[in-house]
């Protein structure tokens, strides 16, 4: 602690760095978007990448989160004689918070991770370099088919996740517990909106980490030392920095929209 | 990603359109939007004494089936009877003149809704006609009240549109909780203090001017919401001509009811006669008990 005491100062303002650059590093994403449009092709083989092969594990890992909280509602809410109302309180729990959150730092884990390795070995192995030798922008074919494939798979992964823990609480609660299948839905019908819930809920909000995760996880490959350990470092703080900055704007997110 | 271009072309492709089913499964199927019927609806009137926490858009059943739901809620001015407006679907056209609108609660703390039970007549209600027969939302402390011979005590009202009244007990009434007559919101309390000299709870309702035909022996009574709820005044209109101004004071209150000194005469000796103390020397009514 004592050797990095006098470095204190420096973290703090290195910090300030990051999150100035990679704001600028934004815009610079953003105006390159008209450029990346003739990689259709690259977006789309992203779009697979970060999306399609992610299916697997956020349809399991909603599965299993639909399942858990339908068992610990049904275990609190028998005391009350209120298991009818779990089903609809899955449904909101999933829709306004666990949906799009945990969508998102699977999303973190599963894409952002592998997208800054990627990159920072393109950077390290002078591949980058290479392209703007040959006259290749790399933000407009490296950087932006990326964020845009982030952006258009994270609600989609978001849908796909609430979906399944709403069978995944209806396998629990119907099929095991017991609870009566028109109520579950008749309930889950009755107080569920459009607007509130999915809208604001599920898609505004995994747009927005979507956007984040994959901005933090572009940066963070570009801007990565050329070293085997800068790789390591620059992968480990995508991770970290899209977590904290998931749970930051989502508190932010709910404040706003509900 | 050494794949073939048409097999992450096909992947892609699957995966968008599931996500979009599953984003379309959720919007339709277990949203508000399921429950939206797209087919024109008719209007029924309905009036109710007291619709306890009914609220528009409550569901409207027959035999427990949604058929509708209600539009609006309004007071009959001059009047301690709730308006209700029903919005029924078009497609069950077919329900009897005779027919009991009742306002149920589903389960013990459930929401509120209309029941609609069929009647015998041959005649239906034609569209904007009026169901006559109703039965009011089950109010716990009426039932309570029944059961223990509970009577109205004294109350005071007083202001410009601003009434006092003194109870012995305001339970957790607060600053700022609703004053309801029939169960409509017409009022807040403006303010709860002790009085020095009579050793009463002073309590000041703010009532809505629109309301300006209560009769001056009306009777107040703090109830509570639902098992668990909070507080509220409402207000029991009496028989009198002359109408509440502003500064009276109204004769006739009924206290909060304690659940420990129910619990305590029902171990005691269950007789309802001592609870006419509660008026504390003042006027003590005959029993409200309206229903």
């Amino acid at each position: 602690m004592n050797q990095r005491a006098p470095q204190g100062h420096n973290v703090v303002t290195q910090s300030l760095a990051q999150i100035g650059g990679c704001g600028l590093f934004l815009l610079t994403l953003l105006a390159a978007i008209p450029r990346s449009l003739r990689y259709f092709r690259e977006t789309l083989r992203q779009l697979w990448f970060v999306g399609a092969m992610s299916l697997t594990i956020i349809m399991v890992c909603g599965l299993f989160i639909g399942m858990v909280l339908m068992l610990q509602l049904y275990h609190v809410l028998s005391i009350f004689g209120g298991t009818s109302a779990s089903g609809l309180v899955v449904a909101l729990a999933v829709y306004r918070e666990l949906g799009p959150v945990v969508t998102a730092l699977l999303f973190a884990g599963r894409a952002g991770t592998s997208i800054t390795a990627e990159i920072g070995l393109m950077r390290a192995t002078d591949q980058i370099d290479a392209m703007e030798m040959m006259a290749v922008d790399p933000i407009a074919y490296v950087a932006t088919p990326r964020f845009l494939a982030g952006l258009i798979a994270m609600p989609l992964l978001a849908c796909v996740f609430c979906a399944m823990a709403i069978f995944g609480g209806h396998l629990v609660g119907v099929t095991w517990l017991g609870i009566d299948n028109g109520t579950f839905w008749s309930n889950m019908t009755a107080v569920v909106d459009v607007h509130t819930d999915i809208v604001n809920g599920v898609l505004l909000k995994s747009l927005a980490f979507g956007a984040v995760v994959t901005l933090i996880a572009v940066y963070q490959g570009f801007t990565t030392p050329p070293t085997s350990e800068g790789v390591a470092y620059a992968t480990t703080r995508t991770v970290v920095a899209s977590s904290i900055a998931i749970l930051a704007l989502d508190f932010v997110l709910t404040a706003f929209l509900m | 990603m050494s794949q073939p271009r048409s097999s992450y072309a096909i992947g892609t492709g699957l995966f968008i359109v599931l996500g979009f089913a599953a984003l379309a499964y959720l919007a339709t199927q277990t949203s508000s939007v399921a429950n939206v019927h797209q087919g024109a609806s008719y209007t029924i009137d309905t009036h109710f004494s007291n619709i306890g926490q009914l609220k528009e858009r409550a569901p409207v059943k027959i035999a427990g089936v949604r058929v509708g739901q209600v539009r609006s809620i309004t007071l009959e001015p001059g009047q301690e009877v709730a308006d209700v407006k029903l919005a029924i679907d078009k497609s069950y056209d077919r329900i009897p003149l005779d027919s009991v609108a009742a306002i149920y609660t589903s389960g013990l703390l459930g929401d509120q809704y209309i029941g609609i039970q069929y009647g015998s007549s041959k005649k239906l209600v034609a569209p904007g006609g009026t169901l006559t027969l109703t039965k009011p939302a089950q109010q716990l402390e009426e039932m309570l009240g029944k059961f223990f011979g509970a009577g109205g005590v004294a109350d005071n009202l007083g202001g410009t549109y601003v009434v006092t009244a003194d109870f012995t007990n305001v339970g957790a009434l607060t600053v700022g909780a609703p004053v309801k007559m029939a169960g409509v919101p017409i009022g807040t309390v403006q303010s709860v203090v002790a009085d020095p000299v009579k050793l009463d709870a002073k309590v000041t309702m703010a009532i809505d001017k629109r309301y300006n035909q209560i009769p001056d022996d009306s009777a107040a009574a703090i109830f509570t919401s639902g098992l668990i709820g909070t507080q509220y005044v409402a207000i029991q209109p009496g028989g009198s001509p002359t109408a509440l101004k502003n500064g009276d004071e109204m004769i006739l209150t009924q206290s909060a009811m304690q659940l420990e000194d129910l619990i305590g005469k029902f171990l005691v000796n269950g007789s309802p006669g001592d609870k006419k103390d509660a008026g504390n020397g003042k006027p003590s009514a005959p029993p409200a008990g309206k229903q």
